[in-house]
């Protein structure tokens, strides 16, 4: 772990001659970044390293944030920082703590190198090729968290991303491991890309619609996670309000686990060092517990810390969810499909989007099939299924049985790239719109 | 101070050299940047610095490319070259004379000043249109110096200054009580330019102010068509929508028609990576090209793609410094810097909105547009005015400007001297243009 050396101890005491109210929240935020990529074939550069450490000091008062932030792992630095976020004594110095870093390793990174190949077998195993852009990336990130009284645990992550470009679409993943089921997780997906190439979108329609995991994962993190998070239901209003509110059917349960995600990216601490909570966003549809930081669960006792995440150390935290879990229902996958005369069948979603304001959502589907009297019949093309959360939600009539790993995505908002995890069954929803 | 006064470049190539990567660049850079964030319940204020570097090296079997923090070290760590690409990289041109804008050294704003400016935008949005509230408003303040040395013997420096601004908003009816599931009209702007004391709060807010006025008031045509005039919030969405034809040596004559027009005789398209002025301005690209003027389009005829150094040949036409390098983690790409629809001086925008007999007045988009070039086709969300004998007659919202990007070309009957750069996939700047054929519908389809 490159923070084992740190002085904390010297951090934290650093730490404490700037927090000068009991209510203030003071922290000082390391990173070390790695990330390697194989860009696809034909591309210059073809290995690409990325390599980054700094950290950032923090001061929150009355709903006030100063924070700075620094490309370098340097004492004199540090406290040039805490000069910069102390709101008294600016002309003071501070003193320089010491900051010993491990130096990086050196890059190696054999599983990157294997993989288009794997892939490549793994496509062929469906009978059928044709040619796929291939770039994979392994993303490393050690954290450590001080503050003037609690030292956080040191946390570090590894994932990878992968993206497969084909005439006919693009396909995006990020999965905890590269090994024969992420091999053949993406060919399914890169294969039925290019099965449903020709396929046309269906007409808008009004009806049943059954979901895969990786569609409900997305589903409900914009559906549910975004809506949930503190700073999103303060645009419309006072966040603690949304407790106790039913949002959607009652089948439905959804938690933020971070403790419970993928190995690799599992969590025991958030991005500000608080413990992380298995976190009851809906139980029964109605809302128990948003998603909070350290400053917005100063704001009411009714929320609790532990969902703090940062996409880099240039900006403050925020309120997000890192892996969403959808309790397992009572509904076996053929009767998902049987409980409705017809409808569409999607086992992905590309994206979605939540208008955290008016509520509106959209969630970009690129392919499914029509099923009718419980069969999968033929393929459809892209489409978007378009309603209101607190409409949508509401149309949950089933959930799957078996919930498993769904995959994950890019989540971006402010400014902030995050990845997100999820584990889900398939819904059945009816009497949605999905649109061209 | 430069970066390279304490990093030495020509030891890091020597060092890359005796590992036998005989094609190698590096590149530094320092930057330090203040962010001010208001939303009605929080305030954030955060100062950044930032020092860091990235290497291109290779050789005829293989190469890597590496960025990292902190300062580079001629003896590394250098991750081995991944074999079977090559590097190429561009040889020393003479750069033509540039000024520096005397901007470049103005201190970044500071943060009392940074969030008055906020908070008088909130003001000024309230009195434009009582009952309206800025939801979050974020003001970005930069500056950089980098420095470029390369295997081939060019040497660059350049220093940057940029400032962004982005603001949301909700018309009244926004507040306690709403939220997912209770509509509100909203509204967001995001503008760029080389420092914050450019930013205008009163016109930024009466822009919110009408985009909010209109979304609350406005409803979409079913179907109709007419004399269409796009603001240029909204024509450069359009002419970003294009860029795909007009960089790099790959689909740029697919919209020619007849005798080699690619638009109407009122389209002239320019890149310059030296528009002064611009929040991109810069003697030299990302790879330490010379930027200069292209002239892509003259009068609606087709001239050249925007080519980098290494597409020269691919088809007709000059290349350019075009490669940007927004920042250390970022590999150069070819795009443009500043491109824009060339204004007419003597056209002010009262003179083309009073000869709209019947048509639109589209102010501003109001979300992600599509567009499908193979198909020729587009359609983008707008909101705006309908325009009866050059008097606006009623709000328009909700509704989506269609059409064929062909149809849009050659059907622009009309420039305006207004012009006005939006940051988007670089700096894009239009004038109000007046187009004819389009069509304004309910929904995209």
């Amino acid at each position: 772990m490159p923070f084992d050396r740190l002085d904390t101890a010297a951090v934290a005491r650093s730490l404490s001659q700037i927090a000068e109210q009991p209510e203030d929240v003071v922290d000082a935020f390391f990173e070390r970044r790695e990330e390697v990529e194989v860009a696809p074939e034909g591309d210059p550069g073809s290995l690409r390293v990325w390599r980054e450490e700094g950290f950032a000091v923090r001061l929150v008062r009355d709903g006030r944030t100063w924070l700075a932030s620094r490309d370098a792992v340097e004492p004199k630095a540090f406290a040039e920082s805490l000069r910069q976020v102390a709101r008294a004594f600016s002309a003071a110095t501070y003193p320089e703590p010491a900051l010993e870093v491990a130096p990086p390793e050196p890059v190696t990174a054999p599983e990157l190198l294997d993989f288009p190949g794997a892939l490549s077998r793994a496509v062929r195993a469906h009978h059928v090729g044709f040619p796929l852009r291939v770039a994979v990336r392994r993303h490393r990130r050690w954290i450590q968290v001080v503050g003037p009284r609690l030292i956080g645990e040191a946390e570090r992550e590894t994932f990878y991303s992968l993206t497969a470009e084909s005439s006919w679409g693009r396909y995006g993943a990020l999965l905890p491991r590269l090994d024969g089921g992420a091999a053949e997780e993406v060919a399914a997906a890169v294969v039925a890309l290019f099965r449903t190439r020709q396929a046309q979108p269906p007409a808008p329609v009004r009806g049943a619609a059954v979901l895969g995991p990786a569609a409900v994962a997305v589903l409900l993190h914009e559906a549910v996670a975004h809506a949930l998070e503190a700073d999103t239901l303060a645009q419309g209003g006072n966040p603690e309000a949304a407790v106790g509110v039913a949002m959607a059917a009652a089948c439905l349960d959804v938690l933020d686990d971070p403790a419970a995600a993928p190995a690799g990216v599992r969590r025991s601490t958030d991005d500000e060092g608080a413990s992380v909570v298995r976190r009851w966003l809906l139980r029964g549809g109605v809302v128990e517990q948003p998603l909070a930081d350290a400053l917005w669960a100063r704001t009411s006792p009714v929320l609790l810390p532990g969902a703090g995440r940062r996409g880099t150390r240039h900006l403050p935290p925020g309120p997000r969810s890192s892996h969403l879990e959808v309790l397992a229902g009572e509904t076996a996958p053929d009767d998902l499909l049987a409980g409705a005369e017809e409808g569409l069948y999607f086992t992905e979603a590309s994206r979605g989007r939540l208008d955290p304001l008016s509520g509106e959502f959209v969630l970009h589907l690129p392919h499914g099939r029509r099923f009718r009297r419980g069969g999968l019949h033929e393929a459809v093309g892209p489409c978007a299924l378009r309603g209101r959360v607190s409409d949508l939600l509401t149309r949950v009539t089933a959930v799957g049985n078996a919930s498993r790993p769904a995959g994950a995505g890019w989540c971006a908002k402010g400014g902030q790239k995050l990845p997100v995890w999820a584990t889900a069954p398939a819904l059945r929803l009816e009497g949605v719109e999905v649109t061209p | 101070m430069s970066p390279s006064a304490e990093i030495p470049l020509d030891e890091i190539l020597r060092a890359l050299l005796k590992r036998h990567l005989t094609d190698a660049e590096v590149y530094v850079k320092r930057g330090r940047s203040r962010r001010l964030e208001r939303t009605p319940v929080t305030e954030t204020s955060a100062t950044s610095q930032e020092r860091a570097w990235a290497v291109r090296a290779g050789n005829r079997r293989g190469s890597f490319f590496a960025a990292a923090t902190g300062d580079p070290a001629p003896a590394g760590p250098w991750p081995e070259p991944a074999p079977g690409h090559a590097l190429e990289l561009p040889e020393p041109e003479t750069v033509p004379p540039w000024n520096e804008p005397s901007d470049f050294d103005t201190p970044l704003i500071g943060e009392r000043e940074g969030l008055k400016v906020l908070e008088s935008l909130g003001r000024d949005l309230t009195s434009e249109l009582p009952g309206a509230r800025l939801l979050r408003a974020v003001l970005e303040d930069g500056s950089s110096e980098a420095e470029l040395a390369n295997s081939r013997g060019v040497r660059s420096r350049t220093r940057q200054r940029i400032s962004t601004l982005y603001l949301e908003a909700a018309g009244p009816g926004a507040g306690p009580g709403a939220g997912p599931g209770k509509p509100a009209p909203q509204a967001s702007l995001y503008v760029a330019a080389r420092e914050p004391r450019r930013f205008h709060p009163t016109a930024l807010a009466r822009r919110l102010a009408d985009r909010l006025a209109v979304a609350a008031a406005g409803a979409p045509p079913e179907r109709d068509t007419g004399e269409i005039l796009l603001a240029p919030g909204v024509a450069v969405r359009l002419l970003a929508g294009v860029l795909p034809l007009l960089v790099g040596p790959g689909p740029g004559s697919r919209l020619l028609g007849a005798r080699g027009r690619f638009g109407s005789e009122k389209v002239t398209l320019i890149d310059n990576g030296r528009f002064p002025g611009g929040a991109g301005e810069a003697p030299v690209d990302g790879e330490g090209v010379p930027t200069r003027e292209v002239v892509l389009v003259e009068e609606g005829i087709f001239h050249q793609p925007l080519l980098a150094w290494w597409q020269e040949g691919a088809v007709h036409g000059q290349p350019s410094g075009c490669t940007r390098r927004p920042g250390w983690r970022d590999l150069p790409t070819p795009g443009p810097t500043h491109l824009y629809l060339k204004p007419e001086p003597r056209t002010p925008v009262a003179s083309l909105l009073g000869s709209v007999s019947q048509g639109y007045y589209l102010i501003d988009v109001t979300g992600p547009g599509r567009f499908d070039l193979a198909a020729d086709r587009f359609a983008l969300p707008v909101c705006g005015f309908a325009v009866a004998a050059g008097r606006a007659s009623a709000p328009v919202s909700g509704a989506w400007l269609c059409g064929g990007i062909g149809t849009f070309l050659r059907g622009v009957a009309g420039v305006g001297r207004d012009l006005t750069f939006h940051p988007l996939d670089g700096m894009i700047g239009s004038p109000t243009v007046l187009v004819l054929g389009l069509e304004l519908r309910a929904a995209a389809e």
